[in-house]
C-alpha cells in the first residue's frame, strides 16, 4: 500500500484512502483543487501532500550512472579507504587510547557510563578540551559542543585542563624540536574555552528540542567536531510515568544523534548513569535506561573500579576488541595510572 | 477503491454512457463492481441500446482487475522457481549455518534477536563478508553507524590470499546510512524499481539485503497515538519479504530484546512482528567471554530450540 509509506499523518491517509486514492500514481494523476475537493482539506496541504507523492515518484525516473548503488550509499571499499584519514580523538591517557584505536572516532556514538564519581564528566571535559589540539599537533583543530544536564560543568575545571593540556603541547614541541627555534604553542586557555559552547537543559523537552536543533547548529558551525551529552540519563530516570513514551522518544533522540554523527563527520559522546538490574538471581550494575537503549550507541565503555584503581572496560564495539585499561583523574586531568602493573589487561 | 470516473482517461470503453448504465446498477466504484453480481450485470447489459460496447466495457473491467493479482503457481512451478533461483548463502560462521540448513535462504526473511552485544552486527558483517567473496552483490543498511569497514577487510582477508582481490570483493559491499523508517522505504523502492527494471549486469545483482537493525527504526514510531506505526511496520515486513521472494533476494534482519513479563528477555517489536520473519534465531553471550550462543526460536524446517556455539564472532 503505497500510501502508506508517505510521510503523511494519519488522517490525511485515511481521508485519501476513503475517496479512492490507494496508489501514488492515482494522487499524481490528479491536480491540487481536485484532490483539496475529493479529499476536504484546504489547497496548500493538498499541495504539500502531492509534493510528497512527486518526490516519491521521481525516484521513479533517476536512475543513476552506477545502477547499482543508489543515491547515499557507499561501497565498504570507499569506506575503508576514507576510514583511514578518519580523525581520532584523544583522551590523553595512553592506555585508554590504545584500547580505543587511538582515541574516541568521529562518525560514531560513543556512549560511556559508570558508577557516580569514576569521573565521567572528567572524561567529557578532558574531550571538549583535546578535541582542539591544532592539527599541527595531531589533533583535530575543532570546536566542542557540552550539553550539560545535571550542572556538573565547573569552568574553573575546565580552565586547569586547558592550562594542563596547553603546557603538555608546548613541551612535546620543545622535544620535538629542539633544534629548530622556540615553535611556541599559539594558544591561550581562554580560546580553548571560547570553542566549548555550552548548552544548559532542565528538563526533557528542552533535551530534545536541542538535539533538534543541533542540526542547525552545527551547519553553521562547521568546525564542531565533538557532542558531549552529560548525561543523558538525567532528566528521563525522575518522574516518567510513561515508559512506552520514554522509549520512543529516546529511540528518536538516538537516531537523531546518529544522523548528526554521520552526516557531520563528529563524534557524539553520550554520558549515562548506573542502575541495578535483576539478572539470573543476582544484582548486578547495569547502565540505565533499559534494554532498548543499549542498542542506541555504536561503543559503549563502562568504567568501574577495581581496587582502588579506575578502570574502564569496551563493552560494545562493531571493531574493537573487548578490553580494559586503567586510568586515573588528576589535576591535570585524565592521565595514564601510575600503578605498578602498566600493562592493558585483555578479556 | 478508486471512483470508476478516474479510470475514464485511460481506458476509453469505461465512458460515460458506460457509467450511467454501472450507476443505474448503484456501481460507482472498483469496489462495488467486485461485489455486484456480473452475471445480472451481462444479462442486464444484454438488454440495452448498444449492449456490445457495455459488455466490452465490463470484460474491459475485468481484464484490469486480473492484472494485478500476483501470478498462480502450481506446486511444480514453484519446485522448479526453488532449485533454480532460491540459493542458499553461507554467513561464513559454521554452527549459524548448521542452524539454518545451510545458511541464508534466498526468498526468506531472517531475524537476528539478542540483547546488546551479543554478536548480532558482527554476524551480519561476517555474512556480507562470505557473500562477497563468493561474488554476490550485499546492500547493507545500517542505522547505527555500526558498519566497521575495518572488520568486514578483516573477515575477506583471514581467508583469502592475494590482497588485490579485496577491491573487487569489498566493491560488492555497499553501505546506506539510514536514520528513519520513510528513508528506508524511498530506499527499498528505488531497489525495487531498479530491479525490475533489470539494468545491473549479472555479476553485480543483489542477492542479500541487511538490514542493521529493523529495531531502531521501527520503535520510534511504534504505539504511538494510534495504529499508524504498527500498519508501517506490517508494511515494511510485508515490503521485505516481496523483495525476497520476487527478486532473489536473502534478507537478514536484526532485532534488540526488551523484558518480558515474567523477567526474561523477549523479542522486541512485540506479537504482530512475530509472524513476520520466516526464520528467527536468538543470539546470546556468555558474560565476557569470547563464545556466543544461538539457538532458534523458529524456523520452517528445523526444530525450534536446536543451539550452537561459535566462537569466531568476537575474535
Amino acid at each position: 500500500m503505497e500510501i502508506g509509506m508517505l510521510p503523511i499523518s494519519a488522517s490525511k491517509r485515511g481521508k485519501l484512502l476513503a475517496a479512492g486514492y490507494t496508489t501514488l500514481h492515482s494522487i499524481l494523476r490528479t491536480s491540487t483543487t481536485h484532490l483539496a475537493r475529493d479529499i476536504e482539506v484546504s489547497e496548500s496541504e493538498a499541495l504539500e501532500i502531492l509534493n510528497f507523492a512527486t518526490r516519491s515518484s521521481d525516484l521513479d525516473k533517476s536512475s543513476g550512472s552506477n545502477a547499482n548503488v543508489i543515491h547515499g550509499g557507499q561501497t565498504a571499499w570507499d569506506m575503508l579507504n576514507e576510514e583511514r584519514f578518519s580523525s581520532l580523538i584523544t583522551t590523553s591517557c595512553l592506555d585508554l587510547d590504545n584500547i580505543l584505536g587511538g582515541g574516541i572516532n568521529c562518525k560514531e556514538v560513543t556512549e560511556i557510563g559508570g558508577v557516580p564519581g569514576i569521573g565521567k564528566t572528567q572524561i567529557g571535559i578532558q574531550l571538549a578540551v583535546n578535541v582542539q589540539i591544532p592539527l599541527d599537533y595531531g589533533g583535530l583543530g575543532g570546536k566542542a559542543i557540552y550539553i550539560d544536564t545535571e550542572g556538573s560543568f565547573m569552568v574553573e575545571r575546565v580552565l586547569q585542563i586547558a592550562e594542563a593540556c596547553i603546557e603538555d603541547l608546548s613541551e612535546y614541541s620543545h622535544h620535538f624540536y629542539k633544534d629548530n627555534q622556540a615553535f611556541g604553542v599559539k594558544m591561550h586557555p581562554n580560546s580553548i574555552l571560547e570553542n566549548i559552547f555550552y548548552f544548559r537543559v532542565c528538563s526533557y523537552t528542552e533535551q530534545i528540542a536541542l538535539v533538534n536543533y543541533l542540526d542547525k547548529f552545527v551547519t553553521e558551525h562547521k568546525d564542531v567536531k565533538i557532542i558531549i551529552i552529560d548525561s543523558v540519563t538525567f532528566h528521563f530516570r525522575q518522574d516518567f510515568d510513561d515508559m512506552a513514551l520514554r522509549t520512543r522518544l529516546l529511540g528518536e533522540m538516538s537516531l537523531k544523534l546518529m544522523k548528526l554523527a554521520k552526516n557531520f563527520s563528529l563524534a557524539v559522546v553520550m554520558l549515562n548513569q548506573v542502575t541495578t538490574k535483576h539478572i539470573e538471581g543476582s544484582f548486578q550494575l547495569t547502565l540505565a535506561l533499559g534494554d532498548s537503549w543499549s542498542h542506541s550507541c555504536t561503543n559503549r565503555i563502562i568504567l568501574y573500579w577495581n581496587d582502588d584503581e579506575r578502570h574502564a572496560y569496551i563493552d560494545k564495539s562493531p571493531s574493537l576488541k573487548s578490553a580494559s585499561a586503567p586510568y586515573s583523574v588528576t589535576s591535570r586531568g585524565i592521565r595514564n595510572s601510575t600503578s605498578s602493573s602498566k600493562r592493558i589487561k585483555m578479556v | 477503491m478508486a471512483p470508476l470516473n478516474s479510470l475514464s482517461k485511460e481506458y476509453p470503453l469505461i465512458d460515460s454512457n458506460f457509467q450511467t448504465f454501472c450507476a443505474s446498477h448503484a456501481i460507482y466504484s472498483v469496489e462495488d463492481f467486485l461485489l455486484h453480481d456480473l452475471d445480472a450485470l451481462f444479462a442486464s447489459a444484454a438488454n440495452h441500446s448498444n449492449s456490445e460496447r457495455l459488455k466490452q466495457g465490463i470484460h474491459q473491467l475485468l481484464l484490469i482487475v486480473d492484472a494485478l493479482h500476483p501470478p498462480v503457481l502450481n506446486g511444480l512451478q514453484l519446485i522448479e522457481d526453488a532449485k533454480r533461483n532460491k540459493h542458499v548463502f553461507s554467513t561464513g560462521c559454521e554452527g549459524i549455518d548448521a542452524l539454518l540448513g545451510g545458511g541464508l535462504r534466498v526468498g526468506q526473511l531472517t531475524e537476528l534477536v539478542g540483547p546488546s552485544s551479543s554478536g548480532k552486527t558482527q554476524v551480519c558483517l561476517m555474512s556480507s563478508s562470505t557473500v562477497a567473496k563468493n561474488k554476490c552483490s550485499v546492500i547493507y543498511l545500517d542505522t547505527g553507524n555500526s558498519f566497521s569497514p575495518q572488520r568486514i577487510a578483516y573477515f575477506v582477508g583471514q581467508s583469502s590470499d592475494y590482497v588485490s582481490v579485496n577491491q573487487n570483493i569489498l566493491d560488492r559491499i555497499i553501505c546506506y546510512p539510514v536514520f528513519d523508517v520513510y528513508q528506508m522505504f524511498d530506499l527499498l523502492h528505488q531497489l525495487k524499481i531498479n530491479l525490475r527494471s533489470q539494468i545491473v549486469k549479472s555479476d553485480h545483482q543483489v542477492q542479500v539485503l541487511i538490514v542493521d537493525s529493523i529495531s531502531s527504526l521501527i520503535t520510534p514510531i511504534l504505539r504511538g497515538n494510534g495504529p499508524q506505526g504498527h500498519a508501517l511496520m506490517i508494511s515494511s515486513g510485508f515490503l521485505l519479504k516481496q523483495l525476497a521472494h520476487e527478486h532473489n533476494i536473502a534478507v537478514l534482519v536484526t532485532n534488540h530484546v526488551v523484558g518480558g513479563d515474567d523477567g526474561n528477555p523477549k523479542p522486541a517489536l512485540g506479537e504482530s512482528w512475530k509472524s513476520v520473519p520466516h526464520v528467527r534465531l536468538l543470539l546470546s553471550r556468555d558474560c565476557r567471554s569470547n563464545v556466543s550462543n544461538i539457538s532458534i526460536i523458529k524456523h520452517p524446517a528445523m526444530a525450534s530450540g536446536r543451539s550452537a556455539t561459535s566462537t569466531r564472532l568476537f575474535v
